[in-house]
This record gives structure tokens, C-alpha cells and sequence, in this order.
């Protein structure tokens, strides 16, 4: 399982980049890991606003239907819609299939390094 | 909880990687490293092998066997014949159904019944309501006798091997045959859960299972869980017992003639005569049932699940009992299989009757409406060796 250290990661298994004050937000390794094949996704529009702690859409693997959660609080500058006809490159590359960029940031859940994401993960099983 | 039961291939999956789950009392492999997805392609494409040794094998014998059988199952057990294997469900007294089950005949003077794991149990107190009326025995012999499905366009090839070339099986669907298979004594069926047009299920004692695992595995049949298991029979149409067949969402029993499939499992020939329920299901046949099973497509972007609800315009008519998002190969012009591949949105819904084929329906898809379209199927089994999508 890969945990890179330049992220901040969310309890629920988001991971959070900033690029000059915009948060890039996307799923981690081990998220993607325990939903297996990710089918689909449901994407926000770009100009609507997420809160902090709260779903911003859904991903669906074969098996279940899984929230996103929104590590901080802002407005949608830009959704990833390749995702839209290749859902799979979430499994195929977490790190660099981001789902959404967030300005406007306001607030921010509580986020943890990669080292304490990994300790939370091994919780977890 | 009570512990759970392993197969005799507990070892063998956990070794190579499996995601173990508890179905059914069961600890069972959801899925290999390969993930539901290529498993799902390799088993269209290729060959896909399936640990079924969770599934009660329940052995009836005696001189009443018959009479039995044909008062506890729906099919008529006296046209089956030695070599021969027929799909069937247990009725309810009330007209549902205990369970969905196949009844194998390898020898004359026995059968083999195959339930669902987690009914076992629930199968036998029912059967024991009614053997004190048979002399016959129904014996459960699960833990001593294992099976392996082996699915797909390179499962007979694969099995050729193994039997040194000889022939597997007839060419029929439900037909039976035993090989003798590298010193080993093996009972196939040319049956399935996948809808592959080509497709088989081995008998095995329990102490040689493993080896037949792997001899199918070196000769490139690939592990596959029970994820793929559900998406490949849900894109072949067929029905689940807990979801298309027995209680409800609400807990209410569905009546068998509520699935397609019930017609080919439910006889009512003089020959067969009275068996449980057959005034219910005759009169289930001949008025319709309030509401059926169907195979459905989702029209928009999304994913149905079980447990949905469904509208036609505006008006509440049923409820989404599987759904998912499955992979499929795409196939050119002439019919060749390409690599490329595609997903789709389907599932069953068990809606009012008067729902036609050429009604827009609406799935509650988490508060989103989302159109769906009633499909006469989801698969076409009628060209092998693969079985194609309908789009």
C-alpha cells in the first residue's frame, strides 16, 4: 500500500494536495483498494459547494456504493471528468486520478500525515 | 455467531490471495487479486473456475425416492433419465419457494440434489416434514463430496486435458458423464451459473479437490469469487434465491410463476401428480402472478442496487432485487471478439405485471431518478463459444 508524503489524508480515506491554495482531493491507495473495481462515478458540477466532513458524490464499485467525503470546505473549481468513461484510473492510479479541486477554501477536517494516515489504515485492517 | 465452514480449497484460495467473506455461514473467496472485473472478462473470453463446494449435495435413495421427489421438487423427476440433470425449485406450501435447486441423476438407483449453502439446512427440516411418508433417505453429504464449476469458451479444452481427449459430456445442456481424469474419478455436468454457452460442474471427492483446483489452474482456467459469480449470472438472467426468488424486500413470499424461469422448473404432467402447492402454482401459471421478476437496463449514467425503488410515471410499481455494473467484450461486424471491452448498468426488478416492455421506468437511485428500460435479456447464449452482450 502506497501512502505518499507530500498528501494529507482525510479519516474517510481522501487524500488532500494544495496548489497555490486550491486543495486537489482524491481517494487513497487503500480506499480504492478495499472497494475493488470502481464502476462509476458521480461527480458535483463545478460551482457547487462542499462542506467540510460532508459527500460531495459517490463512487461505485461492482460490489457497493461508497461516499466521498469532503476534507475541506469550499467551492468546485474543476472536476476530473475523464473519470466519467474511465472510473478504473482510480484503481489504476489513486494518487494521480485526482476527483475534484476546491477553492475558496474556508475550512478543513481534521487531517493526518501520511505516517499517522498508515497507523489509521492498520486500524482499520 | 457460530464459526464459520471452510471447503476443503479454504487454503488454497487464501493462498493465492482471495478476499475471504462470510456467504452463507461460509467462509468464501468475493474475489482474487485479478478483481471481479477481469475475472468477469477472463470467464467470457477464456476460462473461469469456481469453488461451489458450500453448496449443500444432498443425497436421495430408497425405494420411494421417486414418489418423494416428486412430491417435494416442481420439475417431473420420473423424465429425468440416468445421465441427465434437471433444474428445479422446492415449493412452499403457500406457492413460493423453499429454495432453487438441480437434480442430478449419475446412477439409477439415486439422486443428487443440489441446494443453495445457506438454505441447506433450512431444506432439510423441510424435507424431514414429509420423508416419515417415504421410504427414502435424504442424505447430506457436503463435507465428503466437493465441486468446481468450470465456465467458459476454454473450459471443454481444458477439461480434453484432463481426460486424456475422451469426450466430457454429451452435447446436451443437463447432460451427465464420469471420467476418469489423471487416475482420478471425476462427475461432470454440462451445467453453469454463468450463462457461458459452454460451461460444466465437477464432482469430486473432498481429498482430491485440491488437486483438481490446480490441475485447472495450470492449464489456464483462473480463480474466480463469488463477485463474479453474481455479476455473470445476473448478465445471464439468472435468478437468485433471497433476491429474484423466496421473501420479498418486505419480507413478503413471491410466488414462483413471479420469475420466468419457473416455467421450465414446474411441471405439472399427470405423470408427476400431486406435489406441494401445485393447485397454487397451476393457478399462479394460469391467472399471473401480482407482480414479476424482469431483467432491466439502466438508460442513464449510474448504478442500480437492491432494495431500490422504481416508479412508471410517478406511480410506484416495484423495486430493484439486483443490480450492479458489469464489464462486457465488444464484438465486430462479422462476430469476432475484440479486447476492447465496455460497462453497463443492469439488474432484476420485481414489478406490478401490468409493466410492459415498452414502458420508461424510473429508479430511485439515492434520491436521483434515473430512467431504466425493461429487456427481454441481458445476454445472448445462443452463439458459443461466447456469450454476447445485448446492448
Amino acid at each position: 500500500m502506497n501512502y505518499p508524503v507530500d498528501l494529507k489524508y482525510s479519516k474517510s480515506h481522501e487524500w488532500v494536495r494544495y496548489e497555490d491554495g486550491v486543495a486537489v482531493i482524491g481517494i487513497s491507495d487503500y480506499a480504492q483498494d478495499a472497494l475493488g473495481d470502481v464502476v462509476f462515478v458521480n461527480l458535483p458540477a463545478v460551482g457547487d459547494e462542499v462542506t467540510a466532513g460532508e459527500s460531495f458524490g459517490d463512487v461505485e464499485s461492482v460490489k457497493a456504493v461508497s461516499d466521498l467525503i469532503s476534507p475541506v470546505s469550499g467551492v468546485v473549481l474543476e472536476v476530473n471528468e475523464e473519470l466519467e468513461d474511465s472510473p478504473e484510473n482510480l484503481n489504476g492510479d489513486p494518487y494521480g486520478a485526482w476527483i475534484i479541486k476546491v477553492e475558496q477554501v474556508t475550512d478543513e477536517e481534521e487531517l493526518l500525515d501520511a505516517a499517522a494516515y498508515e497507523a489509521h489504515c492498520a486500524e482499520e485492517g | 455467531m457460530s464459526e464459520l465452514k471452510r471447503t476443503p480449497l479454504y487454503a488454497v484460495h487464501v493462498a493465492a490471495g482471495a478476499t475471504m467473506v462470510d456467504f452463507g455461514g461460509w467462509e468464501m473467496p468475493i474475489q482474487y487479486p485479478a478483481g471481479i472485473v477481469a475475472e468477469h472478462l477472463y470467464d467470457r473470453k477464456h476460462c473461469g473456475i469456481f469453488d461451489v463446494s458450500h453448496m449443500g449435495r444432498l443425497v436421495v435413495e430408497g425405494p420411494q425416492r421417486v414418489e418423494f421427489l416428486q412430491k417435494v421438487l416442481s420439475s417431473n423427476v420420473a423424465a429425468l433419465v440416468p445421465g441427465r440433470a434437471q433444474y428445479c425449485i422446492i415449493p412452499t406450501e403457500t406457492g413460493g419457494a423453499v429454495d432453487d435447486a438441480y437434480l442430478y441423476m449419475f446412477e439409477e438407483d439415486r439422486y443428487l440434489l443440489i441446494v443453495n449453502a445457506s438454505n441447506t439446512d433450512k431444506d432439510l427440516a423441510h424435507f424431514a416434514r414429509y420423508l416419515p411418508d417415504y421410504d427414502c433417505t435424504v442424505t447430506n453429504i457436503t463435507d465428503t463430496y466437493s465441486s468446481i464449476a468450470v465456465q467458459g469458451p476454454e473450459a471443454e479444452a481444458i477439461l480434453r486435458v484432463l481426460s486424456g481427449g475422451a469426450e466430457i459430456t454429451g452435447p446436451r445442456k443437463n447432460d451427465l458423464n464420469e471420467l476418469v481424469m489423471e487416475g482420478h474419478t471425476v462427475r461432470v455436468s454440462r451445467t453453469g451459473y454463468t450463462g457461458d454457452p459452454i460451461g460444466f460442474e465437477l464432482f469430486i471427492e473432498a481429498d482430491q479437490v485440491v488437486w483438481l483446483w490446480n490441475r485447472l489452474v495450470e492449464l489456464g482456467a483462473a480463480p474466480t469469487g463469488l463477485g463474479a459469480r453474481d455479476t455473470l449470472r445476473l448478465e445471464a438472467g439468472l435468478p437468485l434465491y433471497g433476491h429474484e426468488m423466496g421473501q420479498d424486500r418486505s419480507g413478503v413470499e413471491m410466488p414462483i410463476f413471479a420469475v420466468s424461469l419457473a416455467r421450465f422448473a414446474v411441471s405439472f404432467k399427470e405423470e408427476k401428480g400431486d406435489f406441494v402447492a401445485r393447485d397454487l402454482l397451476l393457478a399462479q401459471k394460469e391467472q399471473g402472478t401480482p407482480k414479476k421478476v424482469i431483467p432491466v437496463a439502466l438508460a442513464d449514467r449510474g448504478v442500480m442496487r437492491a432494495g431500490m425503488d422504481i416508479y412508471k410515471d410517478g406511480v410506484h410499481v416495484g423495486w430493484v432485487t439486483s443490480g450492479t455494473m458489469v464489464p462486457y467484450y465488444k464484438f465486430d461486424e462479422a462476430g469476432n471478439i475484440l479486447d476492447a471491452t465496455g460497462k453497463r448498468s443492469i439488474g432484476f426488478a420485481y414489478v406490478d405485471s401490468t409493466v410492459t416492455m415498452e414502458d420508461v421506468l424510473e429508479i430511485d437511485v439515492r434520491g436521483k431518478r434515473l430512467k431504466a428500460r425493461p429487456v427481454a435479456k441481458h445476454m445472448d447464449q445462443t452463439q458459443p463459444p461466447y456469450g454476447r452482450a445485448v446492448l
